[in-house]
């Protein structure tokens, strides 16, 4: 099974705070792994050191065959930017805000980073960006600006973006919560899509049935540690550890 | 002097309150941004320099600055004072109001959220691109406002250049209203300051219309 | 007839005097003044008049021994009623015109003295108010000389390449040390001040716009005027004349004498 992404024991503080305490996670070609936990439990952390908006303080990732951050004699080396540059592009990140250009029209929020970015034909590119917006369901509003769009649109539009890059891998940081709740069913429909597609995805999230719904395999993060991963029927269903248990207790409260 | 020879009269300055007014702002916008860029300077030695020699340029009056851009090369190092007086004035200006409108930008840049910046990076834009493609028109619009603001307050301080004997709209009244110990050329002033600043207005809300098709 | 009268006039003093009996050769003189006009000469807080001119007429009169007296005369008519003996002078304020000495008026030498000067710099190379042709000219917003030059002295202004205003003297000698203007025209004593602590400078000094006080006596008391005149010179040699101008100084600087 071809590997798309694997971290080996990584390591992050902020000053005193030790967020992640050896984290190692391996991602293969078309998983779809979900990860849960209680909010500062680093599940987010661990997606931005894994994007590269934080950097490790030890350990190492690596993306295909490339070694992004390694160890070398107890310090933590990163690749130039150059070369990171290059390896940003294995990758797409969705954000719990959206975070899409506010002064851009729909179509340009897909279009502009495979455009400017990666210097791509702009014709083929808005032919691609109308595509991936009519699978979001949103080709009336290539036209609109996001403010024009309810939340569960503009997440939909911000899944389009990183798709339109063409990314083996695509990290979801909380999509949904930030939507009303009512508008979080059209945003999981489209992740669920993807998933049929065998698109290769990370998903921080407070779903829990949507977790185990689509995910091929869960990870549980508490206090920095992964406490316990599988199957999703196996973690949810019939958790090992009394931390994992305390946690969907409380959640199904 | 008829109220017609005084207006023509104070009209042969209006140029040269333009040539001030227009000179200014093509100078200190962009002064500005390169300003608020080493206010922000991650290296703590340039933005403590730089936010001091902001606080001074906008804790001191502009007539100060006036004269001691115009006479302070003069006293201090015995260079001689420029004949042509635009060349100190629009100097003390543009350095002037560049202060204000870095702090203007400096607000706009940091209301702007993180989450822009890591959009962008995550996407694989360049440092510039991020600057100039998402940033910047985004600050443009947060900041027009305040902008509209100082330029509205420059046409009016265009009169201050006769503090180093420019010979602007405002100076000639003031030597009209001596001579002929009339109000009127100041009345007159107000008018032109008016309607000029009506145009002012009127341009600067176009513009912030034309910004409006987002929020 | 003229020593007809004269004599009448010394009886009648010898008569006055005889009857003021114990004072002996006190002649009386009378200063005629213009009582408006300070701070020349104009009514004191207590009611009697002074000024500089007041001043100095009463430190002459006490030198000589004369005694002191003050005829208010009609501005208009002040040249008529010192022919009519209804004073002995015009001392007050006065401006020294033609017109005065062409109807043959015993004028003193001018003592108060208004002129504008062009202040230039020493190796500029002008020696003249023609040199300045073509050239730039800072001149104070609303002194006499911004004021000539809109009015007596346009043609003149009209000469130079540009006349710049300045709100300040010091600006305007900053502009001429810095190489902005060629010359300053200003009035002569702030000229001559500031030639004086600054190197380097010199006066051009063509009389323009000048303004000069003097003294006007009837044609035949030209003995009196010099009389005069020469109890002034002895008030400045010892200092009297420098003490009163002390107390005007708004004027002092124009004095003649003191310069």
């Amino acid at each position: 099974m071809e590997n798309v992404l694997e971290i080996k024991d990584i390591q992050k503080s902020f000053g005193d705070n030790h967020v992640l305490k050896g984290i190692s996670v391996s991602v293969n070609k078309g998983e779809v792994i979900s990860i849960i936990g209680s909010s500062g439990s680093g599940k987010s952390t661990l997606l931005r050191c894994a994007t590269l908006l934080e950097k490790a303080d030890s350990g190492s990732i690596k993306y295909h065959d490339t070694y992004v951050a390694k160890t070398e004699n107890d310090k933590e080396v990163y690749l130039s930017k150059k070369e990171l540059n290059k390896v940003k592009s294995y990758f797409g990140l969705v954000f719990q805000q959206f975070n899409l250009f506010p002064h851009y029209s729909v179509l340009k929020n897909v279009m502009d980073a495979p455009i400017s970015v990666q210097k791509r034909d702009k014709a083929v590119v808005e032919e691609e960006a109308r595509e991936l917006l009519k699978k979001m369901g949103l080709e009336d509003k290539a036209d609109a600006y996001p403010c024009e769009l309810s939340g569960g649109q503009q997440q939909r539009v911000a899944i389009a973006r990183a798709l339109a890059l063409k990314p083996d891998i695509l990290f979801f940081d909380e999509p949904t919560s930030a939507l009303d709740p009512e508008l979080t069913g059209e945003v999981l429909k489209i992740i669920r899509n993807l998933a049929e597609e065998k698109m290769t995805m990370v998903i921080v999230t407070h779903e829990m049935s949507f977790a185990r719904a689509v995910s091929n395999r869960v990870i549980f993060m508490d206090g920095g540690y992964i406490v316990e991963e599988g199957d999703p029927e196996e973690v949810f269903g019939n958790p090992k550890q009394e931390r994992t248990k305390q946690f969907l207790r409380n959640y199904q409260q | 002097m008829s109220l017609f020879t005084m207006i023509l009269k104070m009209s042969e300055g209006l140029g040269r309150t333009c040539a001030i007014f227009f000179l200014t702002i093509l100078f200190a916008l962009p002064l500005g941004m390169v300003v608020a860029l080493l206010r922000m300077s991650k290296r703590k030695v340039v933005s403590a320099v730089t936010r001091f020699i902001i606080s001074v340029l906008r804790g001191t009056p502009l007539m100060l600055q006036l004269l001691a851009v115009t006479y302070g090369p003069y006293y201090l190092f015995g260079f001689s004072v420029s004949r042509n007086k635009l060349v100190p004035v629009i100097i003390a200006f543009a350095i002037n109001y560049a202060a204000y409108f870095a702090e203007i930008y400096r607000g706009g840049i940091e209301s702007i959220s993180k989450g822009q910046y890591e959009a962008c990076e995550v996407l694989g834009y360049t440092k510039a691109q991020t600057f100039f493609k998402v940033i910047l028109p985004q600050v443009v619009k947060r900041i027009m406002p305040s902008v509209t603001n100082e330029v509205v307050t420059l046409v009016k301080d265009t009169s201050m250049a006769f503090t180093v004997s420019y010979q602007e709209m405002f100076t000639i009244g003031k030597q009209i209203a001596n001579s002929q110990t009339s109000f009127m050329p100041f009345i007159v002033a107000g008018v032109f300051y008016f309607v000029f600043n009506a145009i002012v207005d009127f341009v600067m809300g176009w513009f912030e219309k034309k910004l409006n098709y987002y929020h | 007839m003229k020593k007809f009268l004269t004599l009448i006039l010394v009886a009648a003093m010898t008569l006055s005097l005889v009857a003021c009996g114990s004072k002996k050769e006190s002649k009386k003189f009378t200063m005629g003044i213009d009582p408006e006009y300070p701070p020349f000469s104009y009514m004191g807080d207590d009611g009697s008049y002074t000024g500089f001119d007041v001043e100095i007429c009463k430190a002459v009169c006490e030198k000589l021994g004369y005694e002191f007296n003050v005829f208010e005369v009609n501005w208009d008519e002040k040249l008529v009623q010192l022919d009519a003996n209804e004073c002995d002078c015009v001392w007050a304020g006065m401006t020294i015109l033609d017109s005065m000495k062409e109807a043959g008026y015993t004028l003193s030498a001018p003592y108060y003295s208004n002129t504008q000067v062009l202040l230039v710099k020493e190796d500029s190379g002008i020696a003249s108010s023609a040199d300045v042709a073509g050239k730039d000219v800072a001149v104070m917003l609303g002194t006499s000389g911004d004021e000539l030059l809109n009015t007596d002295l346009k043609d003149l202004a009209d000469t130079f390449n540009n006349v710049i205003t300045c709100d300040s003297f010091l600006k305007c000698f900053t502009e001429l040390g810095g190489g902005a203007v060629d010359a300053v025209f200003v009035d002569y004593p702030v000229a001559a001040s500031y030639a004086k602590e600054n190197a380097g400078y010199k006066i051009i000094d063509e009389n323009y716009g000048a303004e000069e006080y003097g003294i006007a006596f009837r044609a035949a008391d030209k003995e009196l005027c010099a009389e005069i005149e020469k109890a002034v010179a002895e008030l400045v040699a010892d200092g009297t004349y420098a003490k009163i101008a002390e107390k005007y100084p708004d004027i002092i600087d124009n004095l003649v004498f003191l310069r």
